[in-house]
């Protein structure tokens, strides 16, 4: 089949995209109007006649006429018929019909006009429907000898009505979608029914959930009872129908044909494995609706009721800002809206400050007259205020730790060692303690400050303890004042002699095998 | 006040001064970060802020006519701005750009959309998809932003915008990661903190409730509806007007005001200019053509002067070169880049940054000094170029002085 016309495009809808469309459209109009009266040939003054007011000159429709005859929308034959005056005698005058294409190409553009309108719709029925069909084929597969015309109806009805129910769905969906987009005149209508809406949309998911999921198991079922042998015994009753010159091959086709639709009937209606089924999908984007319905009314709502509403505050922002006539003016707004930038001062360190308070500068001075602020000469010629240079490496100190803390640990042994040997539990006379080596004199010395340094009454007893509490002291003076003397490798101590208990105290030393 | 030196006191005195030396720096906080929360930006000022509550209201309530609304989770400082802003304090993401046209826009469509939704926490996916649809607002579409998570560049600010309210504590993140979404290859979870949503704005009036076509109108829409008619009713609205640029711009430049503001300036300067500074810790420096407030301990401010690194020593060098240039001047932009020119081939590399040897990153680091200066109120720019304010010249070079002399060298 030729497909004419130049660099590609179809001839015969060329028509209806150039700038006298609508002229052209008016003629072919009433080429199809004559053909439903089944008038087929047409003179041009028929066609002058027929076209609505405003009409242009005949000159002007016979030259329309024979451009479209170009672009292979109508065919001109010769007029044979007789005439009535020389002129007409004299002018070539023509018979118009419409071709095949440009048949083809009114059909085209009738179902374009008829699909722009349509609004499509959720058919719960056409489900109930499908299921029906299916029970028909099932009790047909348990004849042994079906009928053949009642298969036949069964098999187109069902197939119909399920490209239906998907056309319809489709288109419908789509239209809510463009709707929910705002840009769409029907939101208006939308939301005057939207109660109606969303029970429409609720009742196609739920029916869609129920009905679909028994449609499945139907399929299933005749799948594996042999559906395909109802499948090829109606495509050869098809094949009777056709005209001789097209039934080579056309059994195998047709087969091939009504196996495709049964597996899409069965792909829109049972999942297979992780792929969903079409049902599912539709089931999806159904919900998907419902919810953004929801959203854009709600939105649409507290847009129309926002007196204090804060969304509304925000959104009407959000214009402002869009609207604003430069960047600084948008800063403003931040600002002036938001209050969350922060203060900004100039900054003074101490030495100025004390400069200024040593040798004050006065209210009426300008600045350029003042004293300026100090800056460091290291800041000025360099932005840094510190030296720059290789951070010292941080000294491992644990040598010396460890050797402190053995030096520790020996001190203390030694002072515990000291005090033990001095805490024996009985009151001992100063002046009978012997020779004392260095620790313990040292030792000793501290016990004495200790107890010392309770001291009330220089003639009673004095009862206390270390200042760790580790050993409970007592002293008493001695009855007859006699002096005591204590040797140590360093020198003599001598002092009036008292009496000495030294106990450990009950929580320390849990060791001490007191005497 | 805080440079008396302390000789031996009483005990009351002792704890006079620490409770307005806390005071003063609950303040400070509150200018630098009008919005605090347990968690942040700065929780010890959270806890000084309530323990000072009262005080702070009154004080700035009478004398700054803010209101600071204190509760057990939040405070926030409704501080709205003076009358003369410029446009210097813009909304910034982490890298310290300025937001564009896009980003404010889906900051206020992202609080509407969090707003809007009742629930307490939400995803940065969910978050979009709800952008996405009120960005479908004719209003929006008529000026020309068109917003649909279609690219790389779309998606990133989103989330500088979703940054900014985690920033300010709107959004708190619990799980995932803003770049995965970046990436298109993940999502973020996010609790939603309602009562600093419901604080986000400090506007008198409800912008929706403005309808005013311009933007001159709908900004002056925004604040207070009431024009003072009495005269007391003025000079209260001048007070208030006066103490918040001394509290939140660096300089109140005398030749700003208008003749009213100019007559009460005149007249009350020392009062105000006192009742600030004993509040606030900063010090007064007083000169002919208006007056700073010095902030010495740097905590309320969020540009400082001068500055260590690349930038900080630009903008030093660049405010001496203008102080010594002729007062009311305005240097061109050429000039300016022949100046610069040399100085960056001296120290790029050394001191300065690599990348201002080239001359793309002379001119980014000019930029950025002269932002900085206009953000201190230390020169304005102009079509033809930059000109000097007269605070600049207090960053005037001085002859050289050896510490310990109180005569200038040479």
């Amino acid at each position: 089949m030729e497909q004419g016309g130049h660099d590609g495009r179809v001839g015969p809808l060329v028509h209806a995209t150039v700038e006298k469309a609508g002229l052209y459209r008016g003629v072919m109009g009433v080429f199809t109007a004559a053909r439903e009266r089944f008038l087929v040939h047409l003179r041009p003054e028929d066609v002058h006649l027929g076209l609505p007011e405003p009409r242009p000159p005949v000159a002007e429709v016979e030259a329309t006429l024979a451009q479209l005859e170009e672009w292979g929308n109508l065919r001109a034959d010769h007029d044979t018929g007789g005439v009535t005056t020389v002129e007409d005698f004299h002018r070539a005058r023509y018979l118009y019909q419409l071709t095949r294409e440009g048949e083809a190409a009114e059909a085209a553009l009738r179902a374009y006009t008829e699909g722009l309108g349509r609004r499509g719709a959720l058919q719960r029925v056409a489900l109930a429907d499908v299921r029906v069909q299916l029970r028909e084929l099932a009790a047909l597969l348990d004849d042994a000898a079906p009928d053949e015309s009642k298969l036949s109806t069964s098999l187109t009805a069902l197939v119909r009505r399920v490209a239906d129910l998907a056309d319809n769905a489709q288109v419908y969906l789509a239209g809510l979608q463009r709707a929910l987009d705002l840009t769409d005149a029907d939101l208006a209508a939308f939301l005057t029914y939207k109660g109606q809406l969303l029970e429409y949309l609720a009742g196609f998911v739920s029916d869609l959930v129920v009905i679909g999921a028994e449609i499945a198991g139907d399929v299933l079922e005749l799948d594996q009872r042999g559906i395909d042998a109802l499948l090829v015994r109606q495509a050869a009753r098809d094949a009777i129908d056709l005209p001789p010159d097209q039934r080579d091959g056309a059994t195998a086709r047709l087969e091939a044909a009504w196996r495709d639709r049964w597996s899409g009937i069965r792909a829109w209606f049972v999942r297979d494995g992780a792929r969903r089924s079409q049902a599912d999908l539709l089931r999806e984007r159904t919900r998907a609706a419902i919810t953004d319905l929801l959203t854009v009314v709600t939105a649409r709502n507290s847009r129309r009721e926002g007196v204090s509403d804060r969304a509304a505050d925000f959104r009407t922002l959000a214009v402002w800002f869009a609207e604003a006539p430069s960047d600084d003016d948008r800063h403003r707004l931040w600002r002036a809206a938001f209050g969350l930038s922060s203060a900004r001062h100039l900054t003074v360190d101490a030495e100025t400050l004390e400069a200024r308070q040593r040798a004050p500068v006065p209210p009426h001075a300008a600045w350029r007259d003042a004293p300026p602020v100090q800056v460091s000469p290291r800041l000025r010629a360099t932005g840094r205020t510190g030296k720059r240079g290789r951070v010292p490496a941080v000294v491992d100190r644990t040598a010396a730790k460890r050797a402190l803390a053995v030096r520790l640990a020996a001190q203390h042994v030694q002072t515990e060692a000291v005090r033990r040997r001095l805490a024996t539990g009985r009151p001992t006379r100063l002046s009978a303690l012997g020779p004392l080596d260095p620790e313990e004199f040292e030792a000793f010395l501290a016990l004495l400050a200790d107890v010392l340094g309770a001291v009330r009454d220089p003639h009673g007893t004095v009862r206390t303890t270390t200042g760790d509490g580790a050993l409970d002291l007592v002293l008493e003076p001695a009855p007859d004042g006699a002096i005591a003397r204590i040797v140590t490798r360093t020198g003599v101590l001598s002092g009036p002699d008292h009496r000495l208990t030294i106990v450990p105290s009950a929580r320390s030393l849990p060791d001490v095998v007191s005497a | 006040m805080s440079r008396v030196l302390a000789t031996a006191s009483p005990l009351a005195d002792v704890v006079d001064r620490q409770r307005a030396a806390e005071q003063q720096r609950a303040l400070r906080a509150l200018l630098r970060h009008p919005l605090l929360t347990p968690t942040g930006p700065d929780p010890a000022a959270f806890r000084l802020v309530r323990a000072h509550a009262d005080v702070l209201q009154r004080w700035c309530a009478a004398q700054a006519g803010w209101s600071l609304e204190v509760r057990a989770d939040l405070v926030r400082l409704r501080k709205t701005a003076p009358q003369s802003d410029a446009g210097a304090r813009p909304a910034v993401d982490r890298s310290g750009v300025a937001f564009s046209r896009r980003r404010y826009v889906l900051v206020c469509l992202a609080a509407a959309v969090l707003a809007g939704d009742g629930r307490p926490q939400t995803t940065l996916g969910t978050l979009a998809r709800g952008v996405v649809l009120a960005a479908r607002d004719p209003a929006l579409a008529a000026s020309g932003l068109v917003f649909a998570i279609e690219d790389r560049q779309e998606r990133s600010d989103l989330v500088a915008a979703v940054r900014l309210l985690i920033a300010v504590g709107v959004l708190m993140r619990v799980a995932g990661q803003e770049e995965s979404f970046l990436r298109a290859s993940g999502d973020a979870l996010y609790d939603v903190d309602r009562r600093v949503l419901g604080a986000l704005l400090v506007t008198a009036r409800g912008p929706s409730t403005v309808t005013a076509a311009g933007f001159e109108d709908r900004l002056s829409g925004l604040a207070a509806a009431f024009m003072p008619d009495t005269d007391d009713a003025r000079r209260l609205a001048i007070r208030h007007e006066l103490t918040r640029r001394l509290l939140d711009d660096p300089v109140l430049y005398v030749e700003d005001l208008d003749d009213e503001e100019r007559a009460y300036w005149t007249n009350q300067r020392t009062a105000l200019v006192d009742r600030v500074a004993a509040t606030t810790g900063f010090t007064a420096e007083a000169r002919a053509e208006g007056t700073a407030m010095l902030d010495e301990t740097e905590e309320a401010t969020d540009a400082r002067m001068p500055e260590q690194g690349t930038d900080g020593h630009a903008t030093l060098l660049l405010a001496e070169h203008l102080a010594a240039a002729e007062p009311g001047q305005t240097v061109p932009h050429h000039e300016l880049r022949a100046w610069l020119a040399p100085l960056a081939a001296e120290h790029a590399g050394r001191h300065w940054r690599t990348d201002t040897a080239a001359e793309v990153g002379q001119t980014v680091l000019l930029e950025r000094a002269v932002d900085r200066l206009v953000a201190l109120d230390l020169a304005v720019r102009t079509p033809e170029g930059v000109r000097a304010r007269p605070a600049l010249a207090r960053f005037a070079v001085a002859a050289p002085r050896v510490a310990g002399h109180q005569e200038p060298l040479g």
